[in-house]
């Protein structure tokens, strides 16, 4: 119903002002959500309720991570960029979306980003000294952790809880970010505003087409390659496109 | 001219409010230190903020001054739990438990006014206070936030930047660490000792409140003021600059030295429900050093301590 209002109160606006407003045609605005799922099932903290495909039961208390170098991808073949680093932590509001602003009329029919940071970013000083950018710092090689991904699992018979860090980011001169493409379907941008809600499983991680073993990787991941790269292949399909809708017509002149 | 010197004559007398704006020196490599736009640093501010700091006039009772507690010498702490005032212009949550969230103005004002329970009329009838005041903020009225403001603007100029650590991330400096420190300086960074992921980055501290296994049955901490059972045994990171300087250690001063605060997160850690993940071998009771690599560890924690900072004279009393 929300949603019906608002686009029934732009419709109204964009009436209004149709005589006096006139802006450059075919741009439109795209919000990507960030929403996060273990096994399809809505996250619920610090309780183990998920099961991954090694088969240990295990908790999700913490998750934090970088996006960047996003791409919309025209039919037409030609390409929309933003050049941003987004950071998203679970429990932290403000940075549940960010904003494609000024996207060129078309149809889109793709969306690109890397999961981590690229090479020319991920060194020391590549982020905006803030304690948020200080706080991912990655020791060797210099720069930032791509995602800190934090719980408990049990292991099974005995029940013996212990910690698993699924930290991710580059060792050994592997770069380990990941390039995501996900297709699109309907995206019509033309003097409107969408909003994508994309969902990561974070169940994802541990399976498909890697079963990800806690006890076998052990603790100690970062400077382990080969976790990171089960870690890297499995990372490839975490997310997905949830829901695409039209928010508003825009009225800004 | 004769024109000239008559305006002059007739300017008014009495005290002008024009505050010198002060520009905060950390190093390049420290976060961005954001400064609240309604208290901008200033000259008179910080001056204002330094006599506050050492005067008992604060106390209720004229008993004791922030200083008294918080000693320059000690990275501006005490034996018996007292917190080192130390880059606190990056802190977002105060004390043990997070019990002041905020800014440093907000704690400031706590400390005055809950805390000390400045009675504010001594300060008012001081011959002084009212124009340091009035130089500070362009009003000779005293009050609690006043008084957090000068406070806080003192506080962030308690930056610690120079130690021998400082100097070897300087390239323009010819420091180096000595074999030893960077043996320890490498437990520290990597995943061996772990340290890093809490204890990191430039400041030493991620800001952020932990259960870093201390107790099998931990005390309450951050849950103290949340309520949140998730937070129970949780207090915030300290910072690692100066530690050298700041014993005993942990919220509850338990460890008198660096010695036992190594073997225990070597050997002592306690398994709860909310020990934090990133405590990752508290299963098997810790990191589990040698004592040669321990001995390492303690000589890099070592190359934080900052004597620039224990003896800067700005940062000392202003009154001898």
């Amino acid at each position: 119903m929300r949603k019906i209002s608002v686009l029934t109160i732009g419709l109204l606006f964009s009436l209004l002002l149709f005589s006096t407003c006139k802006k450059d045609p075919g741009e439109g605005t795209v919000e990507l959500i960030f929403e996060h799922e273990v096994n399809g099932q809505d996250l619920v903290l610090n309780e183990f309720l998920y099961t991954c495909e090694a088969g240990y039961e295990f908790s999700v208390i913490r998750l934090k991570y970088y996006i960047s170098n996003f791409v919309l991808t025209r039919d037409d073949g030609t390409e929309y960029r933003l050049d941003k680093v987004h950071y998203r932590e679970l429990g932290v509001d403000a940075t549940r979306t960010l904003e494609m602003p000024d996207v060129p009329a078309g149809t889109y029919t793709s969306l690109s980003f890397i999961y981590g940071l690229d090479q020319e970013t991920n060194v020391p000083g590549g982020l905006e000294n803030t304690t948020t950018n200080i706080n991912m710092e990655w020791p060797m090689p210099p720069g930032y952790h791509y995602m800190k991904f934090e719980g408990k699992y049990k292991i099974p018979g005995t029940g013996e809880v212990k910690a698993y860090n699924t930290h991710t980011g580059p060792t050994g001169g592997n770069q380990n970010f990941i390039q995501i493409s996900l297709p699109l379907h309907g995206l019509e941008i033309d003097d409107n505003s969408w909003d994508i809600t994309l969902v990561m499983d974070l169940n994802e991680w541990y399976q498909n087409p890697n079963t990800y073993d806690f006890e076998f990787f052990g603790p100690m991941i970062m400077e382990n390659q080969n976790a990171q790269a089960a870690l890297k292949a499995n990372g490839a399909d975490v997310f997905s496109v949830e829901s695409m809708e039209v928010m508003e017509l825009s009225i800004i002149c | 001219m004769a024109f000239v010197r008559c305006n002059e004559e007739e300017i008014p007398p009495g005290p002008v409010y024009d505050p010198t704006p002060l520009a905060l020196d950390y190093p390049d490599n420290f976060p961005i230190l954001d400064i609240p736009s309604d208290n901008p640093t200033t000259v008179e501010g910080v001056l204002l903020g330094r006599m506050l700091y050492y005067d008992p006039i604060l106390h209720r009772d004229s008993a004791q001054a922030c200083a008294t507690c918080h000693l320059q010498a000690l990275s501006f702490s005490s034996p018996g739990n007292i917190i080192p005032h130390i880059n606190l212009g990056w802190s977002t949550a105060f004390l043990w438990n997070g019990k002041v969230q905020g800014s440093l103005e907000k704690i400031m004002t706590f400390e005055s006014e809950e805390f000390f329970q400045t009675k504010l009329s001594r300060l008012e009838r001081h011959p002084d206070y009212p124009g340091y005041f009035f130089k500070a903020f362009g009003s000779e009225d005293i009050s609690y936030e006043h008084i957090g403001k000068a406070l806080a603007q003192f506080e962030r100029t308690l930056i610690s930047g120079s130690s021998k650590y400082d100097l070897y991330l300087r390239p323009d400096l010819p420091v180096f660490l000595s074999d030893e420190e960077f043996l320890g300086f490498d437990i520290f960074f990597t995943e061996k000792g772990d340290c890093f992921h809490c204890h990191g980055g430039i400041l030493f501290t991620d800001n952020l409140f932990h259960n870093n296994g201390l107790d099998a049955t931990p005390g309450d901490g951050l849950f103290e003021i949340t309520a949140d059972p998730e937070d129970i045994g949780r207090y915030k990171t300290p910072t690692l600059r100066n530690i050298e300087l700041t014993a005993p250690y942990m919220h509850d001063s338990r460890y008198q030295t660096l010695e036992e605060v190594i073997d225990f997160y070597s050997e002592g850690l306690h398994q709860s429900p909310t020990v934090d993940p990133l405590m990752k071998n508290a299963h098997q009771g810790g990191i589990h050093l040698t004592a040669q690599e321990k001995g390492y560890l303690i000589a890099f924690l070592k190359t934080l301590t900052d004597t620039v900072y224990v003896n800067k004279p700005e940062l000392s009393s202003p009154f001898f």
